[in-house]
């Protein structure tokens, strides 16, 4: 009798349990069956928060939702309604993992090939390898507990599928999900890490259009580090990682006398001038040996590279004051009226050429930005010459103006005069 | 000039042209301390003139769609030759027409002009400005830019609240729900053929009332128009409207040349309303009016409340020749001249206040 | 002239004074209604572009466009690419990269768009196959007339 009454209470906790477990009307169903199963139903009528949220996760965890439930990573007895027997560790129950437990049960299935095309054909099946040779697998291996894992980054229950902008991994996000370890300072300083890298990435040009302009291919932390086998670029790769978006910028350095140099020096190319994490946008004023300009940390005056430099920062400045005046003039006759379609688009030509001499920068040939620099002065020498005849213009149709004041001036008189006879 | 004499003679001879000719020439013009008012109506009519001519030229180039309408607007600015003064000079006019339209209707009322018998003038006369008001309206959404495009859209909302007809007032405006280039292609049909052939016949009836009545002298002033002689219309006050035109011509032309009117951005149906929205100068007066209005008075929406109250003043503005019983008898009563001036401290202080930003 | 008239007397210098104010008066008119009048010649005679360009531009010439290469093109303020397959077909796109518009260009040795400034690349359908642009290129529509090369903007 008592069992009996157990079993309908059970029951009914089950039933109860299931329509709470049920996901909410509107919710996408995932493909694959809901396996209801014993862990969830128990687990969210108990007491103790921690217990319950595993539970609670389970509708929005995508393992759920495609039938890999708690038993599937947790094992012991899914079909079973008493915990002795669902939670055996005969039955190959393991409740709470170890750190160097999970990326091998966590392998278990995402290294599997063939299971893994059951569910998702297109997922990666590398991570755990990748993980393996990432700083933070290395120093699993060698027995730090402390470090991250797949549920640091990607959560143990609730996870999300990498594309669900609620996942700590969408692109937005990553950076505040590595911040965890990687923004707490003291905590990097037990493994000489400086620690400042979020801060610093947030300063960036990339940070900013990732997180204001949602532009999700901006960089992010995975992009230059790898995500499953992150480690720091060598030094001698920092060019081709930042090359992988900036292949023009790479081009025309591989071209210059400084690609050798810095390999046999071991300096990080790119890093050298745009820094590694706090990448600003770059300025002209960049460019020569004075103070805070980049050249000046290996070149000093009068050597050949500051004297490129000079030639470079010569054109450059030449270039945009040109652009500049012609803008300027352009502006003011657009305020007097006048509209200036012809000099906006020499404008903006003269705007391409400047962006492609800088990129040619990177050449560190004052010739070659040279060539570009012409293109921007002839562009810009156009605009200025139609803002020029606009000006003209402008003269033109005062001057008709006041031809056409005076001879009205001249009738008005006139017609007063003959007025003031005629009333005589 | 023989020829002219030959030309005339054979008119006269088969028209009779000498009764028309005297009506059109037997007025006389009082001269008194008020009689520079005299010429705001003809400056008007000046204007007006303007209008169409610079209108007609503008028809030659403009485009009625949405698609072309801002193109070919900018064409006509940058490619036509003189195309920006035809330009300026329109939209300048039209500002000036609306001014000294008002300056007449004032100068007109507070000298008791509209008192018996010049009631069918004074009522022709209001008509006119409210056609003249949609002749700026309906020319205003024309070159289809961002700020035309949406106070065209607050303008015409407000016609949605009129109880009963709303609904249908504001399909018949905005050729349909919303404001779209079947608006354009509507607005443009009231601007360059119904507004004109309206405006036409009823300045027709409105000068030759005119004519056959001759000028009203204010009251009180009668002694004085009496002791000093009066102008011959023509060829003297003729020629001194000459001489009216003549600096409102030059002023044109001034602002033409050194304010010319923007382009602008053309229009976009899908972007948001870009801030402070406005309507012409002309309308200020009951744009921050209405704007001031609580969303609701004693239950009943704020704007509906807002357009009632104008309708009423409007109706009430119009009936004052049989409201002002004083005038249909000669003298007319202080309480209207106190009304003339307090409409007129109303409308100059709201549009003053609204330029000042004192509306935000 | 001044101080002419006599009193009494009705020719001489009256008259010529007289004659001369009504000449002046005549011809500041006539110089007025001129002055008004020349704009409005002036302006009924079309410009040499006889229309605005709304929406249609003429491109290029085929001639000017062989197989497997691009050309820039104004289409209004905007920079449009005109491009001839190696099939030979003409296509047109707005050469504004949707990612951070900068101008993209035609390679004809990957035979496809690409843009400089970030790597990204387009397909000859204009359809963003790789690094960062998030759309396709805006299309339009091309109509050949002889040699001649129409690009057609939708509204």
């Amino acid at each position: 009798m008592t069992s009996r009454l157990l079993a309908a209470a059970v029951v009914l906790a089950h039933v109860a349990a299931a329509a709470l477990a049920a996901p909410p009307a509107n919710a996408v169903r995932a493909p694959g069956k809901h396996a209801e199963d014993t862990c969830t139903a128990c687990h969210l009528t108990l007491d103790d928060a921690r217990l319950r949220a595993p539970a609670q996760l389970a509708n929005s965890d995508i393992h759920h939702t495609q039938g890999i439930t708690c038993a599937g990573c947790h094992g012991g007895d899914a079909g079973s309604e008493d915990p002795a027997v669902a939670m055996n560790a005969a039955k190959g129950f393991v409740g709470k993992f170890g750190r160097r437990a999970i990326a091998e049960m966590c392998g278990s299935c995402h290294s599997d090939p063939t299971f893994m095309l059951r569910y998702a054909p297109n997922i990666p099946t590398d991570q755990l390898a990748q993980y393996r040779t990432s700083k933070h697998g290395v120093a699993l291996a060698k027995g730090d507990t402390n470090i991250a894992v797949c549920s640091s980054c990607h959560g143990a229950h609730g996870v999300l599928q990498v594309n669900d902008a609620r996942s700590p991994v969408y692109p937005t996000r990553i950076v505040e999900t590595c911040g965890h370890c990687h923004g707490d300072a003291a905590l990097m300083a037990r493994y000489g890490i400086k620690g400042n890298e979020i801060a610093e990435y947030k300063q960036s040009v990339h940070y900013a259009v990732l997180v204001k302009k949602n532009d999700l291919s901006a960089p992010t932390c995975k992009s230059c580090h790898g995500a499953h086998g992150a480690t720091p670029p060598g030094v001698s790769s920092v060019s081709n990682v930042c090359g992988t978006c900036h292949p023009t910028q790479r081009e025309r350095f591989d071209l210059s006398p400084h690609k050798d140099a810095f390999a046999a020096l071991q300096e990080p190319a790119c890093e050298s001038c745009h820094s590694n994490h706090a990448i600003l946008h770059p300025t002209d004023g960049w460019i020569g040996v004075g103070e805070k300009q980049v050249c000046g940390n290996c070149h000093s005056a009068g050597d050949a590279g500051a004297t490129a430099a000079s030639a470079i920062s010569g054109a450059l400045e030449k270039a945009t004051a040109t652009i500049t005046g012609a803008q300027g003039r352009v502006d003011r006759v657009k305020r007097a009226g006048m509209l200036m379609d012809d000099a906006d688009v020499k404008l903006e030509e003269a705007h391409q050429s400047l962006v492609v001499a800088q990129v040619e920068i990177h050449t560190v040939n004052p010739a070659r930005v040279e060539d570009q620099t012409k293109a921007v002065l002839a562009a810009s020498g156009a605009a200025d010459t139609l803002a020029a005849k606009a000006e003209a213009e402008i003269r033109y149709r005062r001057t008709g103006l006041f031809i056409s004041l005076g001879v009205i001036a001249l009738a008005l008189v006139a017609l007063i005069i003959k007025i003031r006879a005629m009333e005589r | 000039m023989r020829i002219l004499d030959r030309l005339w003679r054979a008119l006269d001879d088969r028209l009779d042209l000498a009764p028309l000719v005297e009506f059109a020439t037997h007025k006389e013009v009082p001269q008194h301390r008020r009689s520079w008012a005299y010429y705001f109506g003809g400056l008007t009519m000046f204007f007006f003139f303007v209008q169409v001519a610079t209108g007609i030229l503008l028809l030659l180039y403009y485009r009625p769609t949405a698609e072309a309408a801002f193109e070919s607007v900018q064409f006509i600015v940058t490619r036509v030759p003189f195309g920006w003064l035809i330009r300026s000079v329109h939209s300048w006019s039209a500002n000036l027409m609306i001014l000294a339209a008002f300056a007449h209707m004032f100068s007109v009322y507070m000298m008791g002009s509209y008192a018996r018998p010049r009631e069918f003038t004074w009522w022709s006369g209001f008509v006119l400005l409210l056609l003249a008001m949609g002749f700026g309206f309906s020319g205003y959404l024309l070159p289809w830019n961002e700020l035309s495009f949406f106070a065209t859209r607050v303008g015409t909302d407000m016609v949605s609240k009129v109880p009963l007809a709303g609904e249908w007032l504001l399909k018949f405006l905005r050729g349909g729900e919303e404001v779209t280039g079947a608006t354009l292609t509507r607005f443009f049909g009231f601007h360059v053929a119904v507004l004109p052939m309206i405006t036409m016949a009823l300045l027709g009836v409105h000068l030759a009332l005119l004519q056959r009545q001759g000028m009203h002298i204010p009251e009180g002033l009668e002694e004085e128009a009496r002791a000093r002689k009066p102008l011959r219309f023509v060829p003297n006050f003729v020629m001194r409207e000459g001489v009216v035109w003549l600096v409102g011509l030059a002023a044109l032309a001034a602002l033409a040349a050194f304010f010319p009117w923007e382009l602008g951005v053309k229009a976009d149906p899908f972007t948001s309303a870009p801030a402070g929205i406005k309507p012409e100068w002309y309308f200020l007066f009951m744009f921050e009016a209405l704007k001031l209005l609580p969303a609701h008075v004693l239950g009943i929406e704020g704007e509906l409340v807002g357009l009632g109250v104008f309708s009423l003043a409007g109706l009430v503005w119009f009936l004052v020749p049989v409201l002002d019983r004083g005038s249909q008898v000669g003298h007319r009563s202080r309480a209207f001249v106190v009304l003339g001036w307090l409409a007129l401290a109303y409308v100059v202080s709201f549009t003053l206040l609204s330029f000042a930003g004192v509306f935000k | 002239m001044a101080g002419g008239a006599m009193p009494g007397s009705n020719e001489g210098p009256a008259v010529s004074r007289r004659g001369l104010l009504t000449w002046l008066l005549g011809t500041s008119l006539g110089a007025t209604l001129a002055a008004a009048l020349y704009p409005v010649f002036r302006f009924v005679i079309p410009p040499e572009v006889g229309e605005a360009p709304v929406n249609r531009v003429l491109a290029g010439k085929l001639t000017d466009l062989p197989a497997n290469s691009g050309k820039i093109f104004r289409f209004g303020s905007r920079p449009g690419l005109l491009v001839r397959t190696p099939d030979g077909a003409v296509r047109a796109f707005s050469a504004a990269c949707t990612h951070l518009n900068c101008t993209v260009q035609y390679r004809p040795d990957f035979q496809n768009i690409w843009c400089a400034c970030h790597n990204g690349v387009y397909d000859l359908q204009g359809k963003n196959i790789s690094g960062p642009p998030p759309r396709p290129l805006e299309a339009y529509k091309v109509d050949v007339a002889g040699d001649d090369v129409y690009v057609t903007r939708g509204a």
